[in-house]
């Protein structure tokens, strides 16, 4: 049998069996929209903490992670770094968060700011900022998907094709079942995920080096610059450090802000389960290490990848692995596009209804459950299209896309934490920094330091929230005393 | 260990952790050798920081726990 069919009947076994867990898990979900949205607050340690982790864990971090290593070196440490620092507040945020949402029937992030600070045009711009950075991240899994499959089939199952299969089932068990499929399934696809990742990622040195430390000291002899921070930019100069440490920042920053894993906050169980959730998370960080290794690995290998996003199928196929191996391999790459892409379109559409349309159409339950569905249809024909396109400069929107989720930390941190912000305060500071990241993302060559343009963004941000909330009337003290200062 | 101590060193490592992984902080150690378990000196130093803050938010946790009355079982419900 030749090698691309044995890999196209693993890859089907194991989109079977991820379909039938979304679909068995959405009979557990109740009809409501807490049910679609957030699993009626159901989730239990060990889904959410593969739910978190799995989301986290994309196609970016599975094929981009090892492609950076691969091209840029140290300068892939970046993604290692942010992530602890960036889950480390939701210890306290968290539960605080999940407690309103308990009280006051919050489901979104953007219900939570306005919640606060009452305004239809800061909810809808909450959604439609949300919804410019999913569709360029979904987007991206697509593509990933699609790029593993055609590879490792010879091509026989070209882009379209995978990525159409692929998503066909995601939407079909988001569609059906919401917040539980896509807590079931991310955690059947974190699992895979972790076991794939560190399995290749000692063994690929191993069999090419004799050890990860015989391969370091290689690379040390023949490429040094790659090994130390800040490593290299994508032209093959020394990358800066103002660049490398923003980067780290804004993603740190702008981590817990993604809809997406801001809402898991309202589907735990308990406080305890989120806060032994962001305990653990940091252990998942780790999991970028095999990954690393796996990039690394290609630095000394003869022969080049068509790019360097594709350094991970392309050492599978040059080592001439069993068929077998490689399915499963695949499998576990499309379990990263899977679970951050079934999350993405999840959280959009519930985003966009909630805090979009329902602020000023009145909807009942079943009708907005219904628009929600109908939206997860659009957003991902939306990203489809895009994925399809090979001159898609989407990669640069989603570096971009940081620079404006970082920019709900403000809102959030304010409604949570500061008794004299308001509403006006909020939506200028938004605006502000919203306008100042788009405007350096615009003009590369302007940024102070080269630091990225979402942490510019913030440092007009912050001033013009504290300034406009001191010059506007404060907020009648009763309905501060709801959000602000209450033990958890 | 009083709550209010127990959050305060966890936000010191934690800003430490920031310091150490960016510039400033990680100049000093943005080397190749010695090698540490085979990996070269600066990722071993940043996965240390984050191996770290697993034990510093267990060891934070512990203390909350201690100080609340009915140790973090919120059970759902109320608005649903």
């Amino acid at each position: 049998m030749d090698q691309w069919v044995v890999v196209t009947i693993v890859i089907s076994a194991y989109l079977a069996l991820t379909l039938t867990i979304g679909l068995l898990a959405g009979r557990r979900s109740s009809d409501s929209v807490t049910g679609y949205v957030a699993a009626d607050r159901s989730f239990g340690l060990l889904v959410m903490y593969f739910v978190t982790g799995a989301s986290v864990f994309s196609a970016f971090a599975f094929l981009g992670g090892p492609g950076w290593a691969y091209s840029r070196g140290a300068a892939a440490f970046y993604i290692l770094a942010y992530g602890a620092l960036g889950m480390a507040p939701f210890y306290w945020i968290g539960p605080r968060v999940a407690e309103l949402g308990r009280r006051h029937g919050f489901v979104t992030q953007a219900q939570l700011i306005t919640g606060r600070f009452p305004s239809r045009g800061l909810s809808a711009l909450i959604a439609v900022l949300s919804l410019i950075a999913f569709v360029p991240y979904v987007t991206i899994q697509m593509r990933g998907a699609g790029i593993v499959i055609e590879a490792v089939t010879d091509g026989n199952v070209p882009l379209w094709l995978g990525a159409l299969v692929a998503y066909g089932i995601v939407i079909v068990y988001v569609l059906s079942a919401g917040a539980m499929a896509v807590g079931w399934t991310n955690t059947f696809q974190g699992i895979f995920m972790v076991v794939i990742a560190w399995t290749l990622g000692i063994y690929l040195p191993f069999r090419l080096y004799g050890g990860v430390g015989p391969m370091f000291e290689q690379i040390a002899e023949a490429r040094p610059e790659l090994l130390v921070p800040p490593g290299l930019d994508a032209s093959g100069a020394t990358w800066t450090w103002g660049a490398y440490s923003t980067f780290i920042l804004v993603s740190a920053i702008g981590l817990m802000m993604w809809p997406h894993l801001f809402m898991k906050a309202f589907t735990a169980k308990d406080d305890d389960t989120m806060r032994r959730t962001v305990m653990l998370f940091p252990t998942f960080q780790l999991f970028l290490i095999p990954v690393f290794l796996i990039g690394f690995s290609g630095v000394l290998f003869a022969g080049t990848p068509p790019s360097a996003d594709f350094i991970l199928p392309f050492m599978i196929l040059e080592t001439s692995l069993p068929p077998l191996v490689v399915g499963l391999f695949c499998a576990g790459a499309l379990s990263a596009s899977m679970s951050t892409g079934d999350a993405l379109l999840h959280a959009s559409a519930s985003v966009f209804v909630e805090d979009g349309v329902t602020k000023f159409v009145q909807l009942d339950e079943h009708r907005q459950r219904v628009l929600m569905q109908a939206l997860v249809l659009l957003t991902g024909a939306t990203a489809y299209y895009f994925a399809l396109d090979p001159d898609s400069s989407l990669v640069l929107l989603l570096a971009s896309a940081y620079g404006i989720i970082a920019q709900f930390a403000p809102p959030v941190v304010a409604a949570l934490y500061w008794r004299r912000a308001t509403t006006r305060g909020v939506v200028a500071g938004l605006l502000a920094g919203t306008a100042t990241a788009f405007f350096f993302w615009q003009n590369p060559a302007l940024k102070p330091l080269d630091m990225h343009e979402g942490i510019v963004g913030l440092m007009v941000h912050v001033p013009v929230l504290i300034a406009v909330s001191l010059a506007t009337p404060a907020q009648d003290a009763e309905h501060v005393a709801k959000f602000v200062g209450r033990t958890p | 260990m009083s709550l209010r101590t127990a959050r305060l060193l966890t936000g010191t490592y934690f800003t430490l952790a920031l310091v150490a992984v960016t510039w400033p902080g990680l100049v000093p150690f943005a080397r190749i050798r010695p090698l540490i378990l085979g990996l070269p000196f600066s990722m071993a130093w940043i996965a240390a920081w984050i191996a770290g803050s697993v034990i510093v938010l267990f060891l934070l946790d512990r203390v909350e726990r201690r100080h609340r009355p009915d140790g973090g079982r919120h059970e759902a419900g109320g608005s649903d």
